[in-house]
């Protein structure tokens, strides 16, 4: 009896243990590359690392890549991968939004977030309903977009201040990624952080959050203790897709045109964010302050080694590596506590 | 006759790429101007050459119920390799040195997948982006393109047809097909491919080496798509830095068309060489009506979507009559 109880509280104290390790585990790596990143500059290889200037353009600069990672991690944690069609959301919602500017900034809005959160429905039903391959059904997903793009615009690009003579209209939608809280703080890092907390909030602290993830961890379980799973699957692609609309606007009012190839990429660095960030591709495990860790991670290594002026193809090669490296870590960490994730 | 409904529906859902395949191709040959004549149809079967090349190592993978993103990274990586070191080694050489190369992108995606156990997804991402970063670096951001007299005649007796229709080009993806599908059907080896797609751990517990049939299938994908860009760089005596990017969709598409399941153990390559010629004639017809790029990219994401969606769809049926004996309710049906 007792050797039972012994095993009972090892495992509870590896288990905690390994849990923050997995949650928070990446704000470590973060202190540690904002360590060498000081010591480079002691060294006085590097400049203006340290700079609080510096240190709010890295989070500044992932704060877009945070956004869209926020909401495609919920796809990650119900256990469906990715989301793919997350670049052409943002292209299409983009498009769209400034396509509508002519009616005004609200109507811009609205339909953005309307056509998203259509393409999110059509992906929450699919894949919830029908359990089509997430991957295979968001890369379709992803093309029919594109030919949506491609086919009512005509391979044209829309510019907002030519679409409207609305001055103020303009003015809004350009502020969407320009409008600094106090002069300081970007609208898109607010919005990041606004959506880190609701997600970590919904994810840990709601029935939705322990629905997710059971259904994330062992579906067919989840199914027979009565978890409506078809709909907790769909709302995970509803969210991205949400987050994604966000992006979308936003990345269409930094650029100053809605085209086809807005967004492009957003979806391996998402997928890049949230593997770093400790969630495993297996679901039900990991967290969003965990995603916006890998995302600060990514901001990091980046500055670091722009800073260090790297070439940005060679920074690929290293962005790789690291991505397998940590991954593999990841992976094999998991598997000697005796939980393989494949 | 009485004709069983569910087994004319089996038949058909089995070989429908064959039914499209002829479906567009006797379209296309009606009513596109100038499709039915040799010159078109070689060039849609100089065009294919790539892409088949290509999609023959990814069905590999596919059937072992993995994922290879990283082909047409390798394919551009390759093609750069041979044509940057063409100018200093010679083809000779450089060819050799640029397969080596694929089969070591194939080893590290298979070691990354069976051994490491990474997902194959999140694996081959991380490859992808690693490539991506060499290739540029590699040529500076520019396009690797040759001259002389020399790769000239070679990119020329590529090209130009041995027998009526058919340049050494196809011939030799002609050949490649031809093996594939005979090393995946009627071999040891390519019988435990749908193995160990169907169920890994079935495969593990007959005694199959799960892991050396993972990694196999990574390094012919890897080789394949090196050979595809290899030879498709050769024949243009140049490489351009999106040539394999674009054929990634492409050929994930017409595999997913063909047939081949994403949980594996299912598929087979001429079917998936099938769905690439069906898909470039398409994209053939569309370009001779004179309709632009944006109607081709709107067809294919529609047949691409509606292929996923109906096969999901006949799944999710399936599931729901599953356990159900339907012989019998049929039967309670007829005499009632």
């Amino acid at each position: 009896m007792s050797e039972k109880q012994v095993n009972d509280v090892r495992a509870l104290r590896t288990s905690r243990f390994s849990s923050i390790l997995n949650n928070f585990g990446i704000y470590a790596i973060a202190v540690l590359f904002i360590i060498f990143g000081a010591l480079l500059q002691s060294v006085g290889a590097i400049n203006n690392f340290l700079n609080p200037k510096n240190l709010l353009n890295i989070v500044d600069a992932v704060a877009l890549l945070g956004i869209v990672a926020a909401g495609m991690a919920f796809v990650t944690y119900s256990g469906h991968y990715a989301d793919l069609s997350v670049p052409t959301t943002i292209a299409l919602t983009g498009i769209v939004s400034v396509e509508l500017l002519k009616y005004g900034f609200i109507p811009a809005i609205l339909g953005a977030l309307v056509v998203g959160l259509g393409v999110g429905v059509v992906n929450a039903v699919v894949i919830g309903k029908f359990k089509a391959n997430p991957i295979i059904w968001t890369l379709s997903m992803s093309y029919v977009s594109l030919g949506i793009i491609r086919f009512v615009w005509v391979n044209k690009q829309i510019y907002p201040d030519m679409i409207t003579d609305d001055a103020f209209a303009v003015m809004l939608f350009d502020n969407i990624y320009r409008f600094r809280l106090f002069g300081v703080i970007s609208l898109p890092l607010i919005l990041m952080i606004l959506l880190v907390v609701a997600g970590q909030f919904l994810l840990k602290k709601t029935p939705f959050g322990a629905q997710l993830k059971l259904t994330g961890s062992a579906r067919r379980t989840a199914k027979f203790t009565g978890v409506n799973v078809e709909m907790m699957v769909g709302m995970a692609f509803v969210i991205c897709a949400f987050t994604a609309t966000i992006a979308g606007l936003a990345i269409t009012s930094l650029s100053r045109v809605g085209a086809w190839y807005n967004g492009e990429g957003y979806d391996f660095r998402a997928v890049t964010a949230i593997v770093i960030g400790g969630m495993t591709l297996a679901g039900g495990r990991g967290s969003i302050v965990g995603v916006l860790g890998g995302t600060i991670v990514i901001g990091l290594m980046n500055n670091i080694m722009t800073l260090l002026g790297i070439g940005t193809f060679s920074q690929d090669i290293i962005r790789g590596a690291i991505f397998i490296l940590v991954v593999a870590i990841n992976a094999k960490n998991l598997r000697s506590m005796g939980r393989d994730d494949a | 006759m009485k004709i069983d409904k569910s087994k004319l529906l089996s038949f058909g859902d089995r070989y429908r790429i064959y039914f499209l395949f002829l479906a567009i191709f006797i379209f296309m040959s009606l009513f596109a101007p100038r499709f039915f004549n040799s010159y078109n149809l070689m060039t849609i079967l100089r065009t294919v050459s790539m892409n088949a090349t290509l999609a023959l190592g990814f069905t590999v993978v596919m059937i072992c119920g993995e994922l290879d993103l990283s082909i047409g990274r390798t394919a551009t990586f390759a093609a750069v390799i041979a044509l940057s070191l063409q100018k200093v080694v010679g083809y000779g050489l450089s060819i050799p040195i640029a397969i080596a190369a694929g089969v070591a992108i194939g080893l590290l995606n298979g070691i990354l997948v069976a051994k490491v156990k990474i997902n194959s997804f999140i694996a081959t991402i991380g490859t992808m982006t690693i490539l991506q970063g060499a290739t540029y670096t590699i040529t500076g951001g520019n396009s690797v393109s040759l001259s002389g007299d020399k790769v000239f005649a070679i990119s020329d007796f590529l090209s130009m047809p041995l027998i009526p229709m058919l340049p050494p080009r196809v011939l030799m993806t002609i050949v490649f097909i031809v093996l594939f599908h005979l090393f995946v059907k009627n071999s040891q080896w390519g019988r435990n491919f749908y193995l160990v797609g169907g169920n890994k751990m079935t495969a593990w517990l007959a005694g199959i080496n799960t892991d050396g049939v993972t990694i196999t299938a990574f390094v012919l994908s890897s080789t394949m798509a090196a050979i595809g860009g290899i030879l498709f760089a050769m024949e243009s005596s140049a490489a351009t830095l999106n040539m394999g990017e674009n054929s990634l969709m492409y050929v994930v598409s017409a595999t997913i068309i063909g047939g081949t399941a994403m949980s594996g153990g299912k598929g087979g390559v001429l079917n998936t060489v099938i769905a690439v010629l069906s898909l470039e004639m398409l994209y053939t017809g569309t370009i001779l009506f004179g309709w632009g790029n944006e109607v081709k990219i709107f067809i294919s994401g529609l047949i691409l979507a509606s292929v996923v969606l109906y096969e999901a769809y006949a799944a999710y049926k399936h599931e729901r009559t599953v356990g159900q004996r339907t012989e019998l309710l049929k039967e309670l049906g007829n005499k009632g």
